[in-house]
């Protein structure tokens, strides 16, 4: 079955959304909880491009390339925190922060 | 009249530099020596008002000069109101309030006559009594009590709170200078806080005065709400143009009167007669409400209570505060504005039932007391009525001066009684004492002669204020006042012995753990060997000397009255009363006579026959335990007052505590109940708030897609 560009990349972007949903809410493991937000985020992202692409606009790359050097350093900045977070509690688990139970 | 003001300001800020600099430091660095700022303060102010009175006198000599002048050369003497009345202009310190339309209320004094007077009573006493208070305030090896510097600081505050009461030129100052009184009492009486019953005493004097002055509150305002002023003079004066008016000199009269009606228009001749009718409507309940604070400050009945319980202040305290200047602030304020109250027929009779009343009741009760201070407080209590008396009947000067002598031998006589309590350790009742005279010569000495000044023993000087009240009362219109006046000389005479015999007269006896009784120190002395000199020679500033048989070259009318005439011409003017002849000789050997039948019987009774008494007080029926127990009115009024109140504080506390409380603790837990709800919610996992988004996000897609 041939598909047109825009429509495979809308399906990819929703699958890679998904498959960050499911990591973020089954994992405890910081690291990989993170991950799973960035894939997440690439989701989004091939979302735009695809979204671009079905109005013949440009603007939908120039911007998912833009949006991808910004998520590189909101990478570092995250990576950054979960080492902080690391050195607190001397583990990865999330389940360490649950201090905020009503 | 420049430094007239300039002085004027410093009577009373000198008192309260030197109380609020010991309130500041006595207690740390000044500690026994806290009394000598005081001193110095008075004292700087007692000069401050030898000078002030001085010019005054200065003044008053001078208009009475230009009067003889002008009666001599049959000038008309409408001009000579311009002289008295450079002393009755009140000068402005502060301008205070602006109360809209150009009118200000200020901060202003005034000084005349009147004033003149009251700072001759007020200062050099509180001076003596601040002295005796160094030795009083002790015990016997001269260690100063537990709040020495305390009781200091609030003597200067008394003294610049009387001040400014006697020196105010308008009724709002008057007003706080009043309410200023009313608290240092409260805080002297309350002196030993630790005493349940002095705390109960200073609230008790707090309370009652709140009643009366709540009537004086309500006839200020009446008077701004009438006049639209608080100025004496501007109130005076209008007062006796609108008594003045008649219909006829309407003419002569309505450029004053649009000021007096604050009317922008001529009024015609109706609408201004149906205006002045209001205002003398109004007089009238001015001067009542005027006289309910008069009532609750000098103790008249019904608003008596109060001043005996204060007794249980310190002893200066009671000498100067609650026998010689503060409760006299209400014979002050209806003699201040005697023009009012003498535009009412029905305020005049009033004061002077209520004083006589007050007179004839608290002698009754002196009989029957045993505590020496009590017996004292009840003699004051009557001795102001015999003041409301002569006011009622129009003898405003007669009140003046009464009150001025009162004041001397009336404070000798508390300071005579604190210095007997000194000797005792404390003890006050006279049952537990006796024959004291060889122990406490001085006490005893200063101490009989201010009783045969109280008892109006002849040439001492309430002989000569009292008979001239009688005489006014027997002479005006209520001659019954006079009668009743009488019946109290004998009674006064009565108590005022009986207490001495008690005391001084008789076997010696000493109460228990008192091995010898020694006479007090000097600070303590000499203020009452001053104070008895005055007991016997005040009275004759008011005593014209003439020549004439014995007695007769005496007339109880002198320089006194002469010199207080200004103030009280204004009230004689709308009295329309003819002078009172001042022929009273028959009164006098009455008089006289009385105050020696009392000093008699009582010293039979209670030095040769100390059998009689009780035996009177058996034959008496309840009369005796009527008078004993002072008529029963703390009773009465705790069954028709406190009692009731008591149970409606109890009514609301319940209400307060079980309707208003249950309602905001409903109030208050609704918050907390829907929290307990939703807080479950809230579980820390990040996993389950991103649950919950990613649920809500679903649950939004699906209500998109379905719409």
């Amino acid at each position: 079955m041939e598909m047109a560009a825009p429509q495979v990349l809308m399906i990819v972007g929703a699958l890679l959304f998904g498959i960050g949903v499911i990591g973020f809410l089954t994992r405890r493991n910081m690291i990989v909880m993170f991950l799973s937000t960035e894939i997440m985020f690439q989701g989004v992202l091939t979302n735009l491009v695809g979204m671009g692409l079905l109005r013949g606009d440009l603007n939908g790359q120039a911007l998912g390339i833009f949006v991808l050097v910004i998520a590189a350093v909101e990478a570092g900045l995250g990576l950054a925190i979960v080492v902080m977070l690391y050195r607190r509690r001397g583990t990865l688990d999330a389940d360490g922060w649950r201090t905020m139970r009503g | 009249m420049e430094t007239l003001r300039s002085t004027a300001i410093w009577i009373p800020l000198l008192p309260l530099i030197g109380s609020l600099l010991v309130g500041a430091i006595g207690l740390r660095w000044l500690k026994d020596r806290s009394h000598w700022l005081v001193i110095g303060g008075v004292a700087l102010a007692l000069v401050a008002v030898l000078s002030v009175v001085s010019t005054v006198v200065g003044e008053a000599g001078r208009a009475h000069n230009v009067d003889a002048v002008a009666a001599n050369e049959g000038i008309e003497l409408a001009h000579t109101s311009e002289h008295d009345s450079k002393l009755s202009e009140s000068f402005t310190i502060y301008k205070w309030m602006n109360m809209g339309a150009g009118s200000w209320l200020d901060v202003s004094f005034r000084v005349d006559q009147l004033t003149s007077v009251m700072l001759l009573v007020v200062v050099p006493i509180g001076f003596l009594i601040v002295c005796y208070s160094v030795g009083y305030m002790r015990d016997h090896h001269g260690h100063p009590e537990r709040g020495y510097e305390r009781f200091f600081a609030f003597l200067g505050l008394f003294l610049f709170s009387m001040t400014v009461l006697v020196l105010a030129g308008n009724f709002l100052v008057l007003f706080v200078g009043w309410e200023l009184v009313g608290l240092s009492s409260f805080l002297l009486i309350g002196f030993y806080y630790q005493k349940p019953e002095a705390a109960k005493a200073a609230r008790k004097a707090f309370i009652v005065n709140r009643v009366g002055d709540f009537g004086f509150a309500l006839g200020i305002w009446l008077i701004y709400l009438t006049f639209g002023t608080l100025d004496y003079q501007t109130v005076f004066d209008s007062v006796s143009l609108a008594m003045r008016f008649d219909g006829d000199n309407y003419a002569a009269i309505v450029p004053q009167l649009q000021g007096l009606l604050g009317t922008e228009r001529v009024p015609d001749v109706t609408a201004a007669s149906a205006l002045v009718l209001q205002v003398q409507d109004r007089i009238t309940w001015i001067a009542l409400l005027l006289f309910c604070g008069a009532m609750g400050k000098s103790a008249q009945l019904p608003l008596h209570v109060w001043l005996p319980d204060a007794m249980e202040g310190p002893t200066p305290v009671s000498a100067l505060i609650h026998a010689a200047t503060m409760v006299t602030a209400g014979v002050y304020l209806v003699a201040r504005c005697s023009v009012i109250f003498a535009a009412s027929p029905v305020a005049m009779w009033f004061v002077g039932s209520i004083g006589a009343a007050t007179a004839l009741f608290a002698a009754t009760i002196a009989l029957t007391q045993y505590d020496m201070k009590r017996i004292l407080a009840y003699s004051t209590l009557s001795q102001l009525g015999y003041m409301f008396l002569a006011l009622g009947v129009g003898a405003f000067d007669s009140a003046v001066f009464h009150l001025y002598t009162h004041a001397f031998f009336k404070a000798c006589l508390f300071l005579g009684a604190g210095s007997v309590m000194h000797a005792m350790d404390g003890v006050i009742d006279v049952t537990k004492f006796g024959g004291l005279k060889k122990d406490l010569p001085i006490t005893y000495r200063t101490f009989l002669i201010s009783s045969l000044a109280l008892a109006g023993v002849p040439l001492l000087s309430a002989f000569w204020s009292k008979d001239e009240i009688i005489h006014a009362a027997l002479a005006g219109n209520m001659p019954l006042l006079g009668w009743i006046g009488l019946l109290t000389a004998l009674l006064t005479a009565f108590y005022t012995f009986r207490m001495v015999a008690m005391a001084f007269w008789g076997p010696k006896m000493l109460p228990a753990g008192v091995e010898h009784a020694h006479e007090s120190g000097r600070w303590m002395t000499v203020p009452l060997m001053i104070l008895a000199v005055g007991a016997v020679f005040a009275g004759y500033v008011g005593v014209h000397f003439k020549s004439g048989g014995f007695l007769g070259f005496l007339e109880p009318h002198g320089t006194f009255h002469h010199f207080l005439e200004p103030v009280f011409a204004g009230a004689k003017v709308v009295l329309a009363a003819a002078p009172i002849a001042h022929e009273g000789h028959a009164l006098m050997y009455w008089s006289s006579a009385i105050a020696f039948l009392g000093i008699t019987n009582a010293w039979y009774f209670y030095t040769k026959r100390p059998t009689i008494p009780g035996a009177i007080a058996l034959a008496s029926g309840p009369i005796y335990p009527l008078f004993k127990n002072k008529y029963y009115v703390d009773e009465i009024y705790d069954a028709i007052f406190v009692q009731p109140l008591r149970k409606l504080g109890r009514f609301f506390f319940g209400s307060d505590r079980y309707g208003i409380n249950s309602l905001l603790f409903v109030i208050g837990n609704l918050p907390r109940v829907l929290g307990f709800g939703l807080r479950t919610g809230q579980q820390g996992a990040m996993q389950g708030y991103a649950l919950g988004m990613i649920l809500g996000l679903v649950a939004l897609l699906w209500f998109v897609l379905q719409g």
